[in-house]
């Protein structure tokens, strides 16, 4: 898959990827591992590869530039597909499409380009606690296959300012 | 051997096929060699990517349609079927 990824850069005129590249914290809070989230999909890592957020803030931001491929429809999750073809997934808290979408508003629409850093989804974190267990955000690579390294940070980060994950492409 | 066997059926899950429904429908594709495909309102998606698979409207009640082709698409059709109605 890494070569089908290579042939849609070359397809479209991206130039090859030099180096890592940078993904942003989508919420400021403090990075825990994706072993850590109560919900297999993520914490055995069938959605994808990635780290997860506990988080403090009050807005979902674009962990990278790219094109919004998906916000779901109760505007807890939404995923972003970058111009090197890096597929990825920011899901706000676990259970959380019981909610209906309560305490998310969706500040951008399916299909539109974003800037890394830019508010994609508002939360009223305070109301959305008392509702649900778990608020950990996971934020996953789904198309690990084309990816061939990933480097972690730890630590607290701040919403669209500080790296939670590197990666270089295959 | 490369015939292409499909299958409609109706979503049942109460949300849609969400994040961890579909996570585990794309883990159950993926076991088969047959390249598989959602339809679903007049789109299709790969069923072996959860990112290309959610850009379908799978919402509670929508009719979807499960394509398989290659060696094992009639186990794929069959077994993913029976997965994807079962799925909350």
């Amino acid at each position: 898959m890494g070569f089908l990824s290579r042939i849609r850069r070359m397809v479209s005129g991206q130039p090859p990827v030099e180096g890592g590249v940078d993904i942003l914290a989508p919420v400021s809070g403090q990075l825990v591992s994706l072993e850590n989230v109560p919900d297999k999909v993520f914490a055995e890592k069938i959605v994808g590869d990635g780290i997860a957020i506990e988080p403090s803030g009050k807005q979902l931001c674009a962990p990278i530039s790219g094109t919004l491929a998906k916000i779901f429809e109760n505007n807890h999750a939404f995923s972003i597909e970058s111009p090197h073809g890096i597929e990825l997934f920011v899901h706000f808290g676990v259970g959380t499409v019981e909610l209906g979408g309560k305490g998310f508003t969706r500040l951008k629409e399916e299909g539109s380009q974003v800037e890394a850093g830019e508010p994609v989804i508002e939360l009223d974190l305070k109301s959305i606690k008392q509702e649900i267990p778990c608020v950990l955000t996971p934020v996953v690579v789904a198309n690990m296959e084309d990816i061939a390294s990933m480097t972690q940070k730890t630590g607290s980060v701040t919403a669209g300012k500080d790296t939670i994950f590197t990666v270089t492409m295959q | 051997m490369t015939a292409v066997h499909r299958q409609s059926l109706i979503i049942k899950a109460r949300h849609g096929i969400h994040t961890r429904p579909g996570a585990l429908f794309v883990k159950a594709a993926k076991g088969f060699e047959a390249d598989i495909r959602l339809a679903c309102d007049g789109k299709e998606a790969n069923g072996k990517s959860l990112f290309k698979l959610q850009t379908l409207p799978l919402s509670c009640g929508a009719q979807v349609e499960i394509i398989a082709s290659g060696q094992d698409a009639h186990q794929a059709v069959e077994a993913l079927a029976a997965l994807l109605s079962e799925l909350e």
